[in-house]
């Protein structure tokens, strides 16, 4: 027994110090390369100059001010040396470091009377006299977080995102009338809809990704925002129906979170893309974006066809897939990460996707003919479909 | 798109015996605009606005300690002034010894630009000869890659910098008469041409003629440009190598005085390239030869292009100079005479 039992303690003392020798070799190893690098480099050749690139992330505009957001992406130091403003070298200062750690960020502030609508470019100069470049098509002044500010966002949050999802609700009574298959087939529509979200915000989350530094972006990232979203709505799935598949009124839950989720996204572009002069916000785009969007409403309405609901359920199904337009608007609007971008993006997009795989379950179980009928195909076609073309209208 | 760019280390190493760089770290335009009197013969700041960059927005009015210029006072004096014209005298040897170097010019304040040098600046030393010396001018290639003098004005072919190349660490003699009078220059001609120029290797050559110009306060300014980012458009533009030099460091100049100025255009990349006086106007020589002179207050050079300005300012003050291509201008070619009683 005395022997017996010193085995597998021992056997234990010698699993741990196996576990910790890959580490402490890897330490060593490290250690190593990093103090003889530059000759391991030298066997095969010299590496070729840093590129002194900056990232310009963010330029900000006020009456008399420029403020210029620039980040060191690079591994080496990256100082600046010199600003342009229009191909003309003006006076500025640093807010923060002059010279740039990997990764740092400072703000360029340049005294100037830019011109209102007019395009200008801004040139930022490396020690080393790379001049980086980023033109702005029209310069317009950066709004100022104030209470009426947030109002506005709060506002068009609500027409774009609140209202339409509301007034598509309002189809229920309507579709308390009709047969299964009409049903069938606004399920199988709304399963379009939400394939179109997706892949439309999958396609955001890599544009973003792409436009970040190397050290930060990387379609790992979009992954990582896709798995994220994708594993957690399927949790949030599994607790909330105990297994089963979903239906009614948490389908309905589901789909809510999923298309919300999306909202954020559709509201950080839209506060982020006004906030920085890209985007015309008028009458029309918002009226674009409340057409696009009712339909989200029908989605939401048909798994709860043919169950009770009070309208406090379906005020806050309204809320839940609308209201986050709102949050997205004010992030948007009034900050800058375009990591947190790439990853909300990504988000929204693991979400749709679960969904989507949620409404296939239901179509597949409750409709007439299952996913195969006609009716289910014609109806998730129609859903990209409604999506495509309402879409030009906010293009 | 062949950067060869300066690593840190290099930057540390480099520049120290070859040129008078001195090594600025950073610009720091607003805040440290405090009332500096400079002192030194040509150039007196004394009575320059010392800070009105928070009430003023670009360089047309920037002066004095603003001007993002890099170094002291004198640093460029060497470029500035030339060395004085010999009476003629039969039978003179006038003898140059120019290097060939890499260095790192500092252009801009912080802005380090990896240039090819004549003697450790850009443009390189003011050569002089009077016409009919024996100008014997010893070349030393002490950079990276084959260069040559190639020298404008009147001399025999094999003397020409263009078939003689000399390679890294090789020496050469150009000896030739010089003539004719005027304002002439000189450059590397080795290939590819627009970058042996780009990089630094030039200079001004003046050559005097046997009867003496009148007796004046002589200048020499050599408009150039700095492609700091290799895509071969400048990123600076600047007289005798330093963006804002005379700008923060105006050249003192005496009322009635005669003012010759020798100006040259090496500016590579752009067509032209021109000099504009305020405030009065000038008489030009083009080529520093003949009879021909134009009263004006602007003229225009393409690459190659020089000749002799001759003014006596009429009244004191400030008086602005810079190209009347407004994008040179914003981009560090300006400066200022002040005009003293």
């Amino acid at each position: 027994m005395e022997a017996h039992s010193a085995t597998p303690d021992r056997g234990r003392v010698n699993w741990r110090i196996w576990a910790v020798v890959p580490v402490l070799l890897l330490a060593a190893v490290v250690g190593v390369v990093v103090t003889a690098g530059s000759s391991l480099v030298d066997l095969v050749g010299s590496n070729p100059p840093p590129a002194d690139q900056f990232d310009i992330r963010r330029v900000e505009f006020s009456p008399g001010e420029i403020r210029i957001v620039v980040r060191n992406p690079q591994r080496d130091d990256l100082t600046i040396a010199n600003v342009n403003v229009d191909d003309a070298i003006v006076p500025y200062e640093v807010d923060g470091p002059t010279t740039l750690g990997r990764l740092r960020s400072s703000t360029i502030v340049v005294p100037f009377e830019w011109v209102e609508d007019d395009p200008i470019s801004f040139g930022v100069t490396s020690s080393t006299g790379i001049q980086t470049v980023k033109e702005i098509p029209a310069a317009v002044a950066t709004p100022e977080p104030s209470a009426k500010g947030f109002f506005g966002y709060a506002l068009i949050g609500l027409l774009v995102g609140v209202l339409p999802i509301a007034l598509g609700l309002l189809w229920l009574p309507a579709l308390r009338h009709a047969g299964a298959v009409w049903l069938a087939t606004f399920m199988a529509f709304t399963a379009g809809l939400l394939s179109f979200l997706g892949v439309e915000a999958l396609t955001e989350a890599f544009d973003l990704q792409a436009s970040l530094p190397a050290a930060l972006g990387g379609a790992g990232l979009v992954l990582l925002g896709v798995a994220l979203s994708f594993l957690g709505m399927t949790a949030l799935a599994g607790r909330l129906t105990g297994g089963a598949a979903a239906s009614g009124l948490t389908l309905a839950l589901l789909i809510a979170v999923g298309i919300g989720l999306h909202n954020l996204g559709e509201g950080l572009a839209i506060g982020a893309s006004f906030a920085l002069g890209e985007l015309q916000l008028g009458a029309f785009l918002i009226v674009g974006f409340m057409i696009h969007n009712v339909t989200e409403g029908l989605g939401i309405a048909t798994p709860v066809a043919k169950t009770r609901v009070t309208v406090l359920a379906l005020v806050g199904l309204a809320i839940i897939a609308g209201a986050p337009t709102i949050l997205g608007a004010w992030i948007g609007g009034y900050t800058s990460s375009d990591v947190l971008g790439a990853l909300f993006f990504a988000i929204a997009a693991g979400a749709a996707f679960q969904v989507v795989v949620e409404v296939g379950r239901y179509v597949a179980r409750s409709a007439p003919g299952g996913l195969r009928s006609g009716h289910a195909i014609a109806g998730f076609i129609a859903g990209i479909a409604t999506m495509y073309v309402t879409g030009v209208l906010v293009a | 798109m062949a950067k060869g760019r300066l690593t840190r280390g290099r930057l540390l190493a480099a520049a120290a015996p070859l040129a008078a760089v001195p090594f600025v770290g950073k610009v720091a335009l607003a805040g440290d605009a405090a009332a500096g009197g400079h002192d030194h013969s040509g150039h007196s700041p004394e009575r320059m606005p010392t800070s009105h960059l928070k009430g003023t927005m670009g360089h047309a009015a920037m002066v004095g300690d603003e001007a993002p210029a890099v170094g002291g006072p004198t640093d460029l004096d060497a470029l500035l002034y030339p060395p004085p014209a010999l009476p003629y005298q039969p039978g003179r040897v006038r003898e140059y010894t120019l290097t060939a170097t890499d260095a790192d010019l500092e252009v801009a304040p912080g802005v380090f630009f990896p240039g090819w040098v004549y003697n450790g600046t850009a443009p390189g030393p003011v050569i002089r000869a009077t016409e009919g010396d024996l100008l014997r001018v010893h070349f030393v290639n002490g950079g990276s890659h084959p260069h040559t003098i190639h020298f404008h004005g009147i001399h025999p072919t094999n003397m020409d910098g263009v078939f003689q190349i000399v390679d890294t660490g090789g020496l050469f003699t150009y000896e030739f008469e010089a003539r004719p009078a005027g304002m002439q220059l000189y450059h590397c001609h080795s290939t590819p041409l627009k970058k042996h120029i780009h990089k630094g290797l030039y200079g001004a050559f003046i050559i005097d003629p046997k009867e003496p110009r009148p007796p004046a306060k002589e200048l020499v300014m050599v408009m150039n440009g700095f492609d700091t980012d290799g895509d071969g458009e400048n990123n600076f533009y600047t007289v005798n190598g330093r963006s804002f030099y005379y700008a923060r460091y105006p050249i003192r100049i005496k009322r009635s005085e005669r003012v010759r100025i020798y100006l040259a255009n090496l500016t590579e990349f752009d067509l032209v390239n021109s000099f504009h006086l305020h405030a009065d106007f000038f008489r030009y020589q083009p080529t520093g030869t003949g009879d021909h002179w134009e009263y004006t207050d602007t003229v225009m050079q393409c690459q190659g292009q020089r000749g002799v300005i001759e003014i006596e300012f009429a009244a004191s003050g400030l008086h602005m100079f810079h190209a009347h291509q407004s994008e040179f201008t914003e981009l560090g070619w300006m400066g200022f005479f002040e005009v003293v009683d």
